[in-house]
């Protein structure tokens, strides 16, 4: 295996010459920001190039590449006037991030312009056969972004993952994000003056306010994680076979595979979630212990029994 | 390592520059770097050299020299080696890869390394407080991608079985990856992550994309509505309290603190019971009655195993 730092510095290279060939002369400041250099790994990487070249490899032979005052020179080089070709995970990657921020409506015409050209040279006769839906309200978002932007305080509205009670809070929003199909805001909560993540489509109302707020530093790359307190509700509980999914979508401990199932720690602030999870499952899941998910489970059973008679 | 690069450069430059394929002995011979080696460290070094140029997207081929497939040689085409233009613009260059840095997938940054052979990926530039994360692996992404682009067969493992698929598209949706595609029983939509032991087919062009295919269409808009299930229209009533959110869900008005009531197309009944149940006793189905008696029946089964 060649090493990965040999892989990303060989990249560079072939994209660097093109480049600065297609430039009548480029400064070195405009080099290291564009092609992410600092300037001791472009004067290697020119030093490499200087050596390179045709079979002979004598002077007239090898590629010119030097950095003259505060520019940067290469010539004699003509076979790498184009870089390669993107791979297909590379053209993959662009496209769906161009295509993920278009999809949140909050994309720039320069983006969407861009995702248009990419796509038709990518993928000339595959038009329609990539998509990348990240869904969430392109005006709530927008708002959201703006505000975390101009660092404004919001006031919302918010229905609880776990519990059917609404409350009003203000937020200090310091990122918008998706991640498994749903749009989050992570900052701080003055209700509960913590550090916490809301979900954008149980947010009812919400209002950008006047006031202002400081964005701490150091704020963690945002994202969903549950770390299970004392305060929570425990539930221990068989997943069959057509019940796996639940793996993939809840934050849940595996105690043992058997041959009838998964045994699993569901861990939630209360035992609302567990409860809905339960229901919806029906045979394909046992609980086997838990008493309050267990009481949840039979009261909410009954009345849905009840409903459906 | 810097012996590496030098080499592999070399050999892509002689690759390039040769009009005719050229024998791994011509190369071995001609090419800095690799005459000092014994055959065996020739033969590892040069494999290697491959693999790398092709990871970097060089289309390195192998290609017979005489009728009776008996030499071979490589070869370089320059017209398939340049990145086709895109004729991006400054600021569209510059908003693709605020765009890359925004979006996260499989946490690779195979995206801001493509934006290098478009021209570079300023840093610092316009970073905004918006995020995505599509998740997933990235380079089973990329080959279905190319699966997809070059119509080329793929075989893989789904639910412990052996599937072939004509793979007409791909998409992103609700935190997974499908691909849509067509096999032996019919078309059908496969979730990435599930897939294992992915193949792609050597041979190119394989099969015909049918011209009206949108994989949009194809991955229709809530779970319940993809299925194989006879279609019904179902009528559910959703409780004050919780109407805005499934209107929210739905993409329809609701009214502020009232019941909302509306039909909806189901051919996954199995997706559209789980649903109505994640709203726990604040949503009812009030038909058709056969839907009625398969949610009882789930309720009754939770309640036996777990109330």
């Amino acid at each position: 295996m060649t090493s990965p730092r040999t892989v990303s510095r060989l990249a560079r290279i072939l994209a660097l010459i093109p480049y600065v060939l297609s430039k009548e002369g480029v400064e070195v400041r405009e080099i290291l920001d564009r092609f992410g250099y600092d300037e001791a790994q472009l004067t290697r990487d020119l030093n490499t190039v200087f050596v390179c070249g045709l079979p002979g490899y004598g002077p007239g032979d090898l590629m010119e590449a030097y950095i003259d005052g505060d520019e940067v020179v290469i010539d004699a080089a003509d076979y790498f006037a184009r870089a390669p070709k993107l791979t297909s995970t590379e053209a993959l990657s662009l496209l769906a991030a161009g295509m993920a921020i278009v999809g949140s409506g909050q994309a720039s015409p320069e983006l969407e312009s861009a995702v248009n050209k990419l796509a038709k040279v990518v993928m000339p006769d595959a038009g329609s056969a990539i998509s990348v839906d990240v869904s969430g309200e392109p005006e709530t978002l927008g708002m959201l972004k703006g505000a975390a932007a101009d660092r404004r305080v919001v006031r919302i509205t918010y229905r609880s993952l776990s519990r059917e009670t609404e409350t009003i809070r203000d937020i200090e929003p310091w990122a918008v994000f998706t991640t498994l199909g749903n749009w989050y805001v992570q900052g701080k909560c003055r209700l509960v003056d913590a550090e916490r993540v809301f979900r954008v489509d149980r947010m009812r109302h919400l209002k950008v306010l006047d006031e202002g707020f400081e964005r701490p530093s150091g704020i963690p790359e945002p994202g969903v994680s549950y770390s299970p307190s004392d305060d929570d509700v425990v539930a221990r509980i068989v997943l069959h076979p057509q019940a796996a999914w639940v793996l993939d979508y809840y934050p849940v401990e595996v105690v043992k595979e058997g041959k009838r199932g998964t045994e699993i720690l569901f861990y939630s602030p209360d035992a609302e979630i567990p409860a809905r999870l339960l229901l919806r499952l029906g045979a394909g899941a046992k609980l086997l212990d838990g008493d309050e998910v267990r009481a949840r489970v039979a009261a909410m059973g009954g009345a849905l029994r009840d409903r459906y008679r | 390592m810097q012996n590496v690069v030098e080499r592999v450069l070399n050999l892509l430059i002689y690759l390039l520059e040769s009009p005719v394929p050229v024998t791994a002995e011509d190369i071995r011979r001609t090419v800095l770097g690799y005459g000092e080696q014994s055959d065996d460290a020739f033969h590892r070094m040069f494999e290697r050299d491959k693999d790398l140029l092709r990871s970097l997207g060089v289309p390195l081929e192998r290609q017979a020299l005489d009728i009776w497939e008996v030499d071979f040689g490589y070869v370089v085409d320059p017209e398939k080696y340049a990145i086709p233009d895109p004729r991006l613009t400054e600021e569209e260059r510059v908003a693709l890869s605020v765009a890359a840095r925004m979006v996260r997938l499989g946490g690779s940054n195979a995206g801001l390394e493509g934006l290098l052979k478009l021209g570079g990926a300023e840093r610092g530039v316009g970073i905004e407080p918006l995020g995505a994360d599509l998740g997933a692996e990235t380079a089973v992404l990329g080959d279905l991608f190319l699966a997809i682009t070059e119509r080329r067969e793929l075989r893989f493992t789904y639910h412990g079985g052996e599937r072939k698929l004509k793979p007409y598209g791909m998409g992103h949706r609700r935190g997974h990856w499908y691909v849509v595609g067509d096999g032996p029983e019919g078309e059908r939509l496969y979730r990435v992550d599930r897939m294992s032991a992915v193949e792609v087919g050597e041979k190119r062009d394989a099969f015909k994309r049918p011209r009206k295919f949108d994989v949009k269409t194809a991955m229709s808009n809530h779970p319940w509505e993809a299925g194989t299930d006879e279609r019904v229209t179902a009528t559910v009533r959703f409780d004050p309290e919780v109407s805005w959110w499934a209107g929210r869900t739905l993409g329809v008005e609701a009214p502020d603190g009232a019941a909302l009531e509306c039909e909806l197309p189901v051919a996954n009944r199995d997706a559209f019971i789980g649903w109505v149940l994640s709203f726990g006793e604040s949503a009812e189905v009030l038909g058709p009655e056969d839907l009625r008696h398969e949610i009882r029946a789930r309720v009754d089964a939770a309640l036996e195993s777990s109330g």
